[in-house]
């Protein structure tokens, strides 16, 4: 470790990020094909429809994760020395897996969901071989192995530089009372408390992927089905919302350059952060409301701190990011529109997210599109949006010329907001009306719904091709 | 040499010799007792006799902490701490390997492995000890010959909880560690740019 000195490991975040903006296409494409199958417009086999559904699953979830690795290996480089080897072990991990998950699904026709919620995988009803599913479970757990050697290299150093998670964390300015100019750069909060709760979920997920792979190898060998899915959805909530946990460091990081105003880390940014690293691991619960055989006292629990998630996000990043805005010389560009937008459209996703989690409402609306409504808003416009608007300031022009948005930015930007926001909306829409999720086969009823959705989603598609490509050919000129 | 170390890892040895068949009834103080008490008796050996004196290269240290990991492995496997019960030559073997290839072994090489390679192996011990209680908890046939099915139940729950203190006891630290980290709160200079 001693060689090695602070750097951002520019070129590997950009093929990280390369990687990432041509998955996130291609899933959208999938999800275009599967809204547009639903509302009868082409024609899918339903068996090809559970396919298409998991693999949209696993690889956003993935790619949202990978492209958040991304941008906090690069900011938390600029403050600590990291091991580049390190990160590349754990993109050929991550790489791997892929190749595990896409076999398993497209050759072994795996449809079980990207939950692979137990039994599920095991009992295909023979539309897949049990292989399928464990090699889709071996392509989380390389995955998961990818993450923790990631974590361990994001963790370590940090440790040791700023004296253990607990300094890192800023507890002794947030607890201690010591002044907030001796806390870490907000970057090095958000990276710490993001290192401890998502390595402890992929600890918990790997128990249960191994236990599922027993019980798959060796039937007799049962979990218990409410066990095994406490502990699948601690992992999944944990895992995708560190990966925008992850993704919001762009904002902390890139924002100031454009404002020119340093986002420091005060006492309430280091009191919200330690929040949220609770709140995070606790909030798990509100995913097994309907699970009536659930302790009252944890599904209790999972809708107060449902109601508590949003207070550290809105009263820190959002508000922070208006008192930051207001008054500043903005230069707004492609980077900086997206990177408001997705801080924007991440508070707003709270709404909806905070409804679901409520038990009265989730009695009835846990089945609909509604849900998948609150986390289309979370994930397209704003870790998706996030990840966009990283990839738009890597590449960034020096020349004035090139500063601010052209006239194709301004569209694809548009067309951006308005196509996720309106694809969200129609999800909220149809879960409203009980329209159900996760069915390849739509009733007639349903299908407006459905077809407006899908033009909302050539929209996304058409404009993130263009963030893709444009951020494909400028990789080689750009200083980044 | 540090006598009274040698001593006490002698007496450890010699306590697991000695309350062999007690411990050896239960399989929670057989894989919960027996095993570490071996292991750390090796352990205090290694330390007695100066491991200090040894400085190893950081690729034998990562070598032989796999060794120690792999002889855990091992031992984890019902088979053999069945074979343990009933084959003399199994439980010589048992009273040999785990003290010197698991305790002497992880006493000389722990401190020089890669630290990357340390925080993996406990991640992945936390994982498999709570898969090791799942299988133990939930296993359908009796998964040791010599013991009963709730018996191997309980050693599922002992699992459980030897999960949970040793992520209290490994975390803690993290989050305090005894040194201060290395440049406490001191940022980088000349941060590189983008």
């Amino acid at each position: 470790m001693a060689d090695v000195k602070a750097e951002p490991h520019t070129g590997a975040v950009k093929f990280s990020m390369l990687i990432a903006g041509a998955v996130f296409a291609l899933m959208m494409v999938i999800g275009l094909v599967m809204r547009a199958a639903q509302g009868n417009l082409i024609e899918l086999e339903a068996p090809f429809f559970y396919q298409l559904l998991s693999v949209h699953g696993a690889g956003m979830v993935g790619t949202a994760g990978l492209s958040g690795a991304a941008v906090m290996w690069y900011f938390v480089g600029r403050y600590v020395p990291l091991s580049a080897r390190m990160y590349w072990a754990f993109i050929a991990l991550f790489l791997l897996g892929v190749v595990f998950i896409l076999t398993a699904i497209f050759i072994g026709r795996y449809g079980g969901g990207w939950t692979f919620l137990f039994p599920l995988p095991a009992i295909s009803g023979e539309a897949w071989e049990p292989w399928a599913a464990a090699l889709f479970m071996l392509g989380y757990v390389s995955i998961g192995v990818g993450f923790l050697l990631y974590h361990l290299a994001v963790g370590y150093p940090i440790m040791k530089h700023y004296g253990g998670f607990a300094r890192a964390l800023g507890w002794h300015v947030g607890f201690g009372g010591a002044d907030p100019a001796d806390a870490p750069p907000p970057a090095i909060v958000a990276a710490a408390a993001v290192t401890i709760f998502n390595t402890i979920g992929i600890i918990v997920g790997a128990a249960v992927l191994v236990a599922s792979l027993v019980h798959l190898l060796v039937p007799g060998f049962a979990v218990d089905a409410l066990l095994a899915k406490n502990m699948i959805f601690f992992f999944g909530h944990v895992f995708i919302n560190a990966s925008i946990y992850m993704a919001v460091i762009a904002v902390y990081e890139i924002v100031p350059e454009y404002t020119g105003r340093p986002w420091k880390t005060s006492r309430v940014f280091v009191l919200a952060w330690t929040a949220i690293l609770l709140f995070v691991m606790a909030v798990y619960p509100h995913h097994l409301l309907q699970d009536v055989v659930m302790p009252p006292w944890a599904l209790v629990l999972g809708q107060v701190v449902s109601y508590l998630s949003g207070i550290p996000l809105l009263a820190v990043t959002a508000f922070s990011l208006c008192v930051y805005l207001h008054g500043s010389k903005m230069r707004w560009d492609l980077a900086s529109s997206l990177l408001v937008l997705a801080v924007a459209g991440w508070s707003v996703g709270t709404v909806p997210a905070i409804i679901d989690g409520m038990i009265s409402v989730n009695k009835i609306m846990h089945n609909t599109q509604w849900v998948p409504g609150h986390f289309h808003i979370y994930l397209l416009l704003g870790v998706v949006a996030m990840s966009f608007g990283f990839m738009a300031w890597l590449v960034r022009g020096t020349k004035a010329s090139e500063s601010g948005m052209s006239g194709l930015d301004r569209m694809a930007f548009g067309a951006y907001a308005l196509g996720a926001a309106g694809f969200a909306l129609m999800f909220l829409i149809s879960g409203a009306m009980s329209v159900p999720r996760r069915w390849a086969v739509h009733l007639p009823e349903w299908v407006l719904q459905d077809r407006i959705a899908t033009a909302f989603a050539v929209l996304v598609v058409v404009s993130t091709l263009v963030f893709v490509i444009k951020y494909a050919v400028r990789l080689g000129r750009a200083p980044g | 040499m540090r006598r009274p170390l040698l001593i006490l890892s002698i007496a450890v040895f010699g306590s697991c010799v000695l309350f062999r068949q007690t411990l050896e009834r239960d399989p929670v103080t057989h894989v919960l007792l027996l095993l570490p008490a071996l292991a750390v008796a090796g352990w205090l050996m290694a330390v007695s006799l100066g491991r200090h004196r040894l400085r190893l290269r950081e690729a034998d240290a990562n070598a032989l902490t796999l060794l120690g990991v792999f002889a855990i492995l091992f031992w984890m496997l019902p088979r053999y701490i069945d074979a343990s019960l009933t084959n003399p030559l199994v439980e010589a073997a048992k009273f040999i390997s785990v003290p010197l290839c698991i305790g002497a072994v992880l006493a000389v090489s722990w401190k020089a492995t890669h630290p990357f390679l340390r925080g993996f192996l406990k991640a992945n011990a936390l994982s498999m000890l709570g898969v090791l209680a799942f299988l133990y908890i939930h296993a359908p046939v009796r998964i040791c010959n010599s013991y009963l099915e709730v018996d191997q139940q309980r050693l599922g729950y002992g699992f459980l909880f030897v999960a949970l203190a040793l992520s209290l006891v490994w975390a803690v630290p993290l989050f305090f560690p005894a040194d201060g980290g290395a440049t406490p709160n001191k940022h980088l200079s000349g941060r590189a740019t983008a």
